[in-house]
């Protein structure tokens, strides 16, 4: 059997075990563990005598991913961007800005669910982790939306939804991630995500308005602030405006030098709020809540990196990924027909992956598939397929892969946010949560089109720095 | 925030050594926490001195891939306890009673096979990197300051062989609700549906106890 | 017979001789053996040396300076200023190391045999602002260097700043750092150079050696005319790679032009002051650490400059 087929029975395995319920990172991990033993013993001949030293060369080769993995400086942004949500929730930032989004957007059709998704919105500009920010606004914004009368499952899908926002408006995990797979210049995509992600806010209110519009009893308008009171409720909210303003400056300074890395702007960030919430009044007691809830989620996601890294690794020992980029170099469809098909079987592939676990799998293999279709790394805009630069072609790959692998992040049957909102919502199932957020497929995939139609949604703000 | 777990106890020695266990669970995952606030500590130390001192912290990538384990990995075994690491429940989420047991019974198996696995991979790796004979023990050093890397390398082994004892209690747990029928076992994650009827009947044990 | 070989990064001159190599020895044995060269789909860079010794693949390559305490006999090679100036001096003194016997026994704990070198040219600064050319402006610089040459410049009062490869131009943009120190072909891939207001032509504080080894029982399973194919291309692939790299340093200077990256010359005067500084006191104390871990440390460094003497005498 060849170590191509091998890897496709193995990854077929890895279907069941995640189906059959077991929890993904490791259905990973032991999908790449036995494939390695597979590979490896495949190579002696399948010689009974020495099944004992592959299986020891597959176990040692596994047991160096966990700690090689993580031990990474570029992986670290995750736990800080974790942390600053968790820590801007004491600081009292959240309901400041849901109070805020709700005296100044409750009173269209719609009206909760509009000013929640202003609020993940404003929130994502200190957040970089989609999961934690739902996580956030399941607590605050879903009771507010049960209160005035909405249904409970498009409340939590209200939250699971927005919360894809904050990997798109920077400081961004996720983006950062996909910076350092492709090795692009990780400011550049920062700021390249900001105006989409402010973009996708407007069509899910729009998708909100619509069906505030048509569907009797979806959720009433909440009037009668007054402009005294919506003025009262900016300041509390204004430091998000102070940290936003921080992170960009060390992304990409307008008026000369930058400050310094995306790095360390997102720990000064995070910094600046944890002073906040000691002056906001946390305590020994919440910090270490907000300690050991970074600590969770951190360590979530973490063990997907690696999981699925011991499984990439056995996909690089059966050769698979050289062996797919071969195969779509060799197709002779339109390179946009191509571009297209890539970003519907993220969508496909993003309804059984967690969003990073997919661009770790797909991006080495994918990347420079797309970057080809373009005419290359040094392509100049004339010269291109898709009418843009090599450079600005990765940036635009990028954003439309994340908004991608965001899109993944509400699919079932897995699909983060859910999972999370369902997680803090002890009244909410999984599958309730899914129904709920549905009507927001429709939202997101408007909002890819047009990304892909209108590159300059994408590539205005980027071609400026 | 999301404290409370669908893990139900109960006076057996089985829930007695899953809330000795969780008690250092819960200590690591704080440990793994306090390397994320570190980490936050440690960049503002390097960006403050760098712009105000012309002092910038020697060996930063150093230091934070030392610490990336502890945050990373050191708490993981909790996570497991209160069955925080994602799945797909599509399937076992519609199972009731003795086939949810097997399906948790065999699917946790597969875990465990993993975790002893990587306890004897991560050990290796460890093992590499140490030796008695050299300074400080080290056969393998960071870029920058050459800290040693065994004691970062080690974090691996340890917190997965917690892993392996947490798993061995739940398959425990599964084992014992699969052999006697159980509808809300101890000392297991329990899925949504189960743990809301579970709930009731833990707040009636809770209320007779004190 | 296939093996699998671990690279990392993409394809540059820094591992044509291992493309050469794995096209020399398929067309010798005529396809009998054949190389599978991947970037970074076996390993971690810094885990090579790891994946030999567990015989997960059969030829890696890797860098000395990237973990210390794996490899401290040829760290030699590393040391700041001991005089290397050309390509085919930096491969005569790795050569020459490489067959050293305490070398090959601290490879053999990894199960692994130097196969070759990766001849590297000194690591040049390339950096923002006023050119700096005497001892006294590299006081308070923000520099992106590591191993030996990180410890030279911190000698003189520089700072040396880690970060990673990639991060390094982000990094140069934001005012981080000042100045990196690399080798003229990753001051080209990594960008370094696009930022760059000017270069130093003959600092040359250094370099990293970077080897390329081979799994000790993989080389063992070889037939004798795969062996003897194998081995006998090493000379031909070197070749490849010097010609390869040549041409790279060819280019530089129109590079600089193209870039308006000024040359800086630093004067013999301030040379000597650095190296009196900078060098010397570094390699006695390389040579006194490791003596006392029981590597011939003073053979090693003797040999490097006598190496060295002979190579020049011999042109
Ligand atoms: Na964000
Ligand atoms: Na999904």
């Amino acid at each position: 059997m060849s170590s191509i087929e091998i890897g496709l029975w193995v990854t077929g395995g890895l279907f069941v075990m995640v189906v059959l319920g077991m929890r993904v990172a490791f259905a990973a991990g032991l999908a790449g563990l036995l494939g390695l033993v597979w590979i490896f013993w495949a190579k002696f001949d399948y010689d009974p005598d020495r099944f004992g030293r592959a299986m020891g060369i597959a176990v040692k080769t596994a047991g160096q991913v966990p700690h090689g993995k993580v031990a990474s400086q570029a992986l670290s942004l995750i736990p800080t961007f974790i942390l600053i949500g968790y820590l801007a929730y004491y600081a009292g930032l959240t309901k400041a800005l849901f109070e805020a989004a709700k005296r100044w957007f409750a009173w269209v059709p719609g009206g909760l669910a509009v000013s929640t998704v202003f609020a993940t919105a404003g929130f994502a500009a200190v957040s970089g982790a989609s999961v934690a920010t739902s996580a956030v606004f399941a607590r605050i914004a879903i009771p507010e939306m049960l209160k005035v009368g909405y249904d409970k499952r498009f409340a939590a899908g209200v939250v699971a939804a927005g919360g894809t926002l904050a990997s798109l408006i920077p400081p961004s995990a996720i983006l950062v991630i996909y910076a350092i797979i492709v090795e692009q210049d990780v400011g550049k995509l920062l700021l390249a995500g900001f105006i989409p992600g402010m973009f996708s806010a407007i069509v899910y209110a729009a998708l909100i308005i619509g069906l505030a519009l048509t569907i009797p009893n979806f959720g009433p308008a909440v009037r009668g602030f007054t402009w005294r009171q919506r003025f009262a409720s900016l300041p509390p909210a204004l430091p998000i405006v102070a940290v936003v303003v921080i992170i960009v400056f060390f992304v990409y300074n307008p008026f000369g030098d930058a400050w310094g890395t995306p790095t360390e702007g997102g720990a000064v960030g995070a910094f600046i709020i944890f002073v906040m919430a000691l002056i906001h009044g946390m305590r020994g007691r919440e910090l270490k809540d907000a300690l050991i809830e970074t600590a969770k989620l951190s360590i979530m996601i973490f063990t997907i990196i690696w999981g699925v890294l011991i499984y990439v690794r056995f996909l690089g020992f059966a050769d698979l990924p050289s062996a797919f980029a071969d195969w779509i170099q060799s197709l002779s469809y339109p390179p946009m027909v191509i571009l297209i098909c890539i970003l519907l079987a993220y969508a496909v592939l993003g309804m059984f992956m967690d969003a990073i676990g997919m661009l770790l799998l797909t991006l080495p293999v994918v990347y420079p598939a797309v970057m080809a279709l373009n005419g290359g790394e040094g392509v100049s805009a004339a010269d291109s397929t898709f009418g843009m630069s090599g450079e600005m072609c990765a940036v635009w790959f990028g954003i439309l892969v994340v908004k991608m692998a965001e899109f993944c992040l509400i699919t079932p049957p897995i699909g983060l946010n859910c999972f999370v909102v369902a997680g803090v919502r002890p009244d909410l199932s999984v599958q309730d949560v899914f129904r709920g957020v549905t009507p927001f497929f429709i939202a997101d995939a408007v909002t890819i089109g047009l990304l892909v139609a209108f590159p300059a949604i994408v590539l205005w703000l980027p071609s400026l720095a | 925030m999301a404290g409370s777990s669908a893990v139900l106890s109960d006076g057996s020695t089985l829930s007695r050594l899953d809330r000795g266990l969780e008690h250092l669970e819960r200590a690591m995952a704080f440990v793994s926490g306090l390397g994320a606030f570190g980490l936050m500590f440690l960049a503002v130390v390097s960006v403050g001195g760098r712009e105000f001192f012309n002092e910038p912290l020697r060996g930063y990538v150093d230091w934070i891939e030392m610490a990336m384990p502890l945050i990373a990995i050191f708490g993981i075994s909790y996570v497991q306890r209160n069955g925080g690491h994602i799945r797909m429940d599509i399937v076992v989420g519609n199972l009731k009673g003795r086939a949810l047991w097997l399906a948790e019974l065999v699917t946790t198996f597969g875990i465990l096979v993993l975790m002893v696995a990587l306890v004897w991979g991560s050990w290796a790796h460890f093992a590499r990197s140490f030796d008695f004979g050299a300074p400080l023990w080290s056969r393998d050093s960071t870029i920058d300051l050459g800290l040693p890397l065994w004691p970062a390398k080690l974090i691996v082994p340890a917190a997965f062989g917690v892993m392996v004892l947490r798993l061995i209690l739940q398959l425990w747990g599964y084992g014992r609700a699969l052999v006697l029928g159980l509808d809300a076992p101890v000392a297991v994650p329990l899925v949504q549906s189960a743990a809301e009827q579970a709930a009731e009947e833990a707040q009636h044990i809770q209320g007779r106890d004190e | 017979t296939e093996w699998n070989v671990s690279l990392w990064g993409k394809r540059r001159a820094f591992t044509e001789h291992i493309h050469k190599l794995a096209e020399l020895v398929e067309e010798k044995t005529d396809g009998e053996f054949t190389m599978n060269i991947s970037y970074g789909g076996l390993s971690k860079n810094t885990e090579n040396l790891d994946g030999i010794s567990i015989f997960a693949f059969e030829m890696a390559q890797f860098c000395a300076g990237y973990h210390p305490d794996k490899n401290r006999a040829i760290t030699v090679l590393e040391l700041p200023f001991m005089g290397v100036n050309t390509l085919e001096e930096e491969l005569a003194v790795s050569n020459a190391v490489y067959a050293h016997p305490a070398v090959a026994e601290e490879m053999e704990q990894w199960n692994a045999k130097l196969l070759m070198t990766t001849p590297m040219p000194q690591y040049n600064l390339v950096g923002t602002g006023d050119p700096r050319d005497t001892l006294e402006s590299f006081d308070g610089m923000r520099v992106r260097a590591t191993g030996g040459i990180g410890r030279a410049f911190e000698a003189v009062g520089a700072v040396p700043t880690s970060m990673t490869a990639s991060e390094v131009y982000q990094a140069m943009e934001a005012g981080v750092i000042d100045t990196a120190s690399f080798a003229q072909h990753a001051h080209l891939s990594f960008g370094t150079i696009n930022e760059a207001d000017w270069w130093t032509a003959n600092l040359n504080p250094g370099t990293v050696n970077c080897p390329v080894v081979v799994s000790i029982d993989a080389y063992d399973m070889l037939s004798d005319d795969e062996r003897a194919a194998l081995d006998s291309s090493v000379p031909e692939a070197i070749d490849h790679y010097l010609a390869n790299y040549g041409e790279l340093l060819d280019r530089w200077d129109s590079v600089l032009e193209e870039k308006g990256v000024e040359k800086v010359t630093i004067s013999d005067e301030e040379l000597a002051r650095f190296k009196e500084v900078g060098g010397d006191p570094i390699q006695q104390a390389w040579i006194d650490e490791n003596e006392a871990q029981g590597i011939p440390a003073q053979e090693l460094y003797d040999l490097v400059l006598s190496t060295l003497e002979e190579t020049r005498g011999s042109n």
